[in-house]
């Protein structure tokens, strides 16, 4: 348990420095340059590379295993699944609260969890958003960057997929950290650690069937997209944490284009085949 | 324990007449948004028309709503300047098959699903309506859908769409610059790739 935490420390001072190091030295290429959605890539080659395979695993287990569970299972039990992985992720979502200085939030996690874990059988169903608790959840690659960590180069890991060194050492001590882990003992909390993983990817998935589907086929580079999507996500999640208004970036990248009203092109028809 | 209930049943009357009583300076945005949304689940959920019908009258209501003129040099950026007019209209065409095959078509996915405008707020020269979308089967599992408008004299018309913090425009243009690194910065081979993809 002690050394655990220790763990933990040593790898956030170890990123909290290297994070004001870097702070420092990327303060001026912002103005500088034109291209304003800068990509933190250079391991793209090996990326691209990790990617395809987990492409390959994805075909052969993750969406089989996906498909099969949204065609037997009915709609309103993988509902109570992804209520039941969301409650069983709020003691964890309660320590990065007050990790990032949240009290009111970390008091609204820990009452859902004790809410839905009760009145909300074992949190299969969610009262406690009736009564107007409701929380994002949070990972201590969020906390990490609320304390000014820099996410670092962009990464897929095998199995796991898009990451950064910020997240992956984030989700590292998140297994570290979530109380979840530390109660029970030896046997309950692995298999709580099996249902979250692999419930959650089978979860995650099966939500995504549709969309993934479409964005492999219709992709013009699908290794792009997924990585736009994934640092997109992962800043609209770090900056409702500092709350800032992430539209002002957005307005920036869409304000920076000058239109070319000169040249409407040509009249664009609909053409049906 | 029937006590504990009208008290809910009464926080919660109050909370909808809150939500329903919001009033905003972009009224005229919102309501394009309800009215595009409620028009698309009529469309979708429409059992008498065939598949192909159904088809077209959806690429018309979103053809209609959305500049992609505006969208398709945005996604380009930098490369559309540094194209040939012929190029450009080349590209123009490409795209526009390509976002007809790529999203218009593949918004039936959201049927049966309400989108409630929750909010609406100027951001630069456009405007940003914020909506959620109820999971269907639940009252709290939501979807977050933002739309970025664009409002010229009361011509209203979409330019992005931003699901769960994700911007759709954005994440094209990142694709296309990525594509571009990849090949010599050529618009040829991104035109023969987006013509290849959307066949």
């Amino acid at each position: 348990m002690k050394y655990r935490i220790f763990i933990v420390l040593f790898l956030s001072s170890i990123l909290v420095l290297q994070g004001c190091a870097s702070k420092e030295a990327s303060v001026n290429y912002s103005n500088s340059e034109t291209e304003i959605v800068s990509v933190n890539d250079p391991l793209e080659k090996i990326n691209r590379v990790v990617f395809q395979f987990n492409i390959i695993f994805d075909k052969l287990i993750l969406r089989p295993i996906a498909v099969t569970y949204k065609t037997i299972v009915p709609g309103f039990i993988r509902n109570r699944i992804t209520y039941s992985l969301d409650n069983l992720g709020m003691p964890i979502t309660a320590v990065n609260n007050l990790l990032q200085g949240e009290l009111r939030k970390a008091g609204v996690s820990t009452s859902r969890f004790i809410i839905n874990s009760t009145v909300g059988v074992l949190g299969f169903f969610d009262p406690a958003a009736s009564m107007g608790l409701t929380s994002e959840n949070e990972d201590f690659g969020q906390t990490l960057s609320v304390w000014g960590v820099e996410s670092g180069p962009y990464l897929i890991l095998p199995f796991l997929g898009p990451s950064t060194p910020r997240d992956f050492a984030g989700m590292f001590s998140t297994s570290l950290l979530d109380p979840m882990y530390q109660v029970g003992g030896g046997s309950t909390s692995n298999s709580l650690r099996v249902y979250r993983m692999g419930t959650g990817a089978v979860d995650f998935r099966s939500q995504n069937i549709e969309i993934l589907d479409d964005l492999q086929n219709n992709s013009i580079d699908y290794y792009a997209a997924v990585r736009s999507f994934y640092s997109q996500g992962r800043e609209s999640q770090a900056s409702n944490n500092m709350e800032i208004n992430t539209h002002n970036q957005e307005n920036d990248i869409f304000d920076d284009f000058d239109i070319d009203e000169s040249y409407v092109g040509p009249d664009i028809e609909i053409i049906y085949d | 324990m029937i006590k504990f209930k009208q008290h809910c049943s009464i926080v919660i009357i109050l909370f909808t007449f809150v939500i329903s009583a919001h009033s905003s300076e972009f009224a005229q945005e919102e309501n394009f948004v309800t009215n595009f949304a409620d028009e698309a689940i009529e469309i979708l959920s429409d059992e008498v028309i065939g598949e192909n019908e159904k088809t077209s009258r959806f690429t018309d209501l979103v053809m209609n709503a959305i500049d992609l003129n505006l969208v398709s040099k945005f996604v380009l950026a930098k490369a559309w300047k540094d194209s040939t007019n012929e190029q450009k209209e080349k590209y123009l065409n490409a795209f526009k098959d390509y976002f007809i095959n790529s999203y218009a078509n593949k918004l039936d996915q959201y049927s049966g699903e309400k989108v409630q405008v929750v909010g609406s707020e100027a951001a630069g020269k456009y405007v940003i309506v914020e909506s959620n979308i109820v999971r269907e089967g639940t009252d709290t599992l939501k979807i977050n859908l933002k739309w970025r408008l664009i409002n010229r004299n009361g011509d209203i018309k979409i330019i992005d769409l931003n699901i769960e913090g994700i911007s759709l425009v954005i994440a094209q243009r990142e694709e296309f610059q990525s594509f571009l690194a990849n090949n010599d910065n050529d618009i040829e081979k991104l035109i023969d790739k987006i013509i290849t993809v959307s066949n």
